[in-house]
């Protein structure tokens, strides 16, 4: 024990002192290296958990809240939605609902015409939901009682002389302004518009909002909803949420909000994987080219010197500790550079997030991804150092010494 | 003690096999300073290699007080370069990144020596040799004579059984040649220090107690020469 202790003592000596006055500018290439592929490593993990942050974020405060009740199988609608919202909010952590009629409508304004969805809401319960009235970028949203008035998101409104490139646009609707919908019913309605909001969800940004009482009266339905949409009061419980209105005697159908949107999004995410499997493999074999370029030009350089430290009495494997401790150092300063690096990057793309259609994308940078960075770079690293230096280490005494 | 017996070396190189050492015995008792001269291609650095343990003979035998170093495993014969030799090497063969101390103390900390203790000792070796203001100069810092000094004060610095230089003034002018072999006369004979010495300079044999003269792998001659 007290040998193998001296030995690693030995060992440490000599990478400390090689470090210390080898040449710095190889040693600083080297750990600038490992620091960029360590902030490849996490970048694309962080950027694939922003995307499933925001688009779970944009999911719940725009599109579906945290859980969904949807009609029963062979219902197009809820009936006696009052009662059953009521039996809703009994349920503890249950902190809002909010009843949609969803209708397929057309919108007239000034000679151009799209395809949206429509939606009536009760405002005050939307408000208490989601959080588009949050988002108002002109007029307001819309209050209870409203009947001639329509609020739209900022793709569906357009701006002037500018097509939606694809997406639903009436070109340069304005607060103010009266725009025409006609129902699938073929009654067809004036409503003023009186806000126009910007969630950057694009699925809620081409949609527009009446009050319920309005798409009620246009569709002759009497308290019954397409949907109802329940807010709780934390994020990320949604299955036991989920349980517990089952358990109250629900007898809608209930989802939670990643069931309603777990098929794109997993699609989304596999593609996601497979580009950052296959960015992590370059990024590591990058690393082990590298470390194992620096370590094998050390270790030929210095053949006749580890031929004399064999001479002299000292073991191989304290020679060849010494090259892995050198390499040890050099990805851990590496590492901690890289995530200087990374929460550099971080802050720099919170600050100016990626858009994505789903939302603004911010990095989340996980505790899991960045152990396991570090722990498969150190895994490499360290195999990449031990091989070169395993090779010439044990290299006949009087080889290497003359060279 | 070093005993060598019918000590044979053939080493191949490509097709053609080149005997290095054709049966050679040799004992060198301790407190004896042996010189080890030929011309080149005699077999004077194989046999050192095989004395110092870094070659093996095709056949034969080494006893070193006592032990059949050519039955050791690898790792003790390691360990047995370590306690029981001391070797200095034509181009000193110095760390770069090391001071001298630090050069000096490397193989008493892979011995697992308490830090007063082998830097009390190497200090004093240091100075023994005549580099005790230069202590904390690296390599590229010392002459060649003060790198070799250097090295002669890391053979010694475990009280080795043994000392063997190959050729360690190859590279040196006369002058500081002079200085080293002073040193070599002065261990020997105040601390009694063996030492087996190769060289091809005949003004070296006046240093030497004995000298063996090899000559195509065999020993040619055996002179008594400072203490004859």
């Amino acid at each position: 024990m007290t040998a193998v202790f001296a030995g690693l003592k030995v060992s440490a000596f000599l990478a400390w002192k090689t470090i210390e006055r080898g040449n710095t500018g190889t040693l600083a290439l080297t750990i600038m290296i490992i620091a960029l592929i360590f902030v490849n490593l996490i970048f694309l993990p962080s950027i694939i958990s922003g995307v499933v942050e925001t688009f779970n974020t944009q999911s719940i405060d725009f599109d579906l809240g945290n859980i969904v009740v949807e009609p029963r199988e062979g219902s197009q609608y809820i009936g006696g939605v009052t009662g059953l919202q009521k039996k809703i909010e009994r349920v503890p952590g249950i902190i809002g609902t909010s009843p949609r009629i969803a209708v397929g409508v057309t919108l007239f304004y000034r000679g151009s015409n799209t395809a949206s969805t429509l939606y009536g809401i009760t405002p005050e319960d939307e408000r208490s939901t989601t959080r588009i009235a949050d988002f108002m970028t002109e007029g307001e949203f819309l209050a209870n009682g409203d009947t001639d008035a329509i609020v739209m998101g900022a793709i569906l409104a357009g701006r002037e002389g500018e097509e939606g490139g694809g997406l639903p646009s009436l070109e340069g609707v304005m607060v103010g302004d009266s725009v025409e919908v006609a129902y699938p019913n073929d009654e067809t309605r004036t409503y003023r518009v009186k806000g126009i909001f910007e969630t950057q969800s694009f699925g809620v940004d081409t949609a527009a909002f009446v009050t319920g009482d309005e798409a009620s009266e246009v569709l002759g339905l009497h308290d019954q909803a397409s949907v109802i949409l329940v807010k709780t009061e934390v994020d990320g419980r949604e299955e036991g949420y989920k349980r517990e209105l089952l358990s109250y005697g629900i007898q809608e159908e209930v989802w939670t909000f990643r069931e309603k949107t777990g098929g794109v999004l997993d699609q989304a995410i596999q593609s996601f994987n497979i580009i950052n499997t296959i960015s992590t493999l370059v990024s590591l074999i990058i690393a082990v080219v590298v470390v194992f370029i620096v370590i094998f030009i050390n270790t030929v350089n210095r053949r006749r010197q580890i031929g004399i430290l064999k001479a002299i009495g000292i073991d191989q494997q304290i020679i060849i500790n010494s090259y892995v401790l050198q390499v040890l150092f050099i990805t851990a300063v590496g590492a901690l550079a890289g995530i200087v690096l990374a929460a550099g990057m971080t802050a720099y793309l919170t600050a100016y997030p990626l858009v994505f259609p789903g939302g603004p994308v911010y990095p989340v940078v996980e505790t899991s991804a960045v152990l396991r960075s570090i722990a498969s770079l150190f895994a490499v690293s360290v195999l990449a150092g031990y091989i070169p230096a395993w090779q010439i280490a044990r290299e006949d005494i009087l080889s290497a010494i003359r060279g | 003690m070093i005993v060598a017996e019918d000590l044979t070396r053939v080493y191949t190189m490509g097709r053609v096999k080149v005997r290095a050492l054709g049966g050679v015995s040799l004992t060198v008792a301790r407190g004896e300073f042996v010189g080890i001269m030929g011309a080149s291609g005699s077999g004077k650095s194989t046999l050192l290699h095989i004395l110092g343990l870094l070659d093996r003979p095709d056949s034969g035998s080494v006893t070193i007080d006592g032990t059949d170093v050519l039955a050791l495993s690898d790792h003790r014969r390691t360990l047995f370069r370590l306690n029981r030799l001391g070797y200095v090497f034509q181009d000193y063969a110095l760390i770069g990144e090391l001071t001298a101390l630090e050069n000096v103390y490397l193989t008493s900390l892979v011995r697992g020596d308490q830090k007063e203790e082998y830097l009390g000792k190497s200090t004093e070796i240091l100075r023994r040799v005549g580099l005790g203001d230069r202590i904390n100069h690296r390599q590229s810092e010392l002459s060649g004579g003060e790198q070799q000094r250097v090295a002669i004060a890391r053979a010694l610095v475990n009280n080795p059984s043994i000392l063997l230089a190959d050729e360690p003034c190859a590279n040196l002018d006369s002058q500081t040649s002079k200085s080293i072999l002073d040193l070599f006369a002065r261990l020997n004979e105040e601390l009694d220090q063996t030492i087996v010495m190769v060289s091809h300079e005949d003004w070296h044999k006046e240093y030497f107690c004995r000298v063996v003269t090899l000559r195509d792998g065999l020993i040619e001659e055996v002179t008594e020469c400072r203490r004859a």
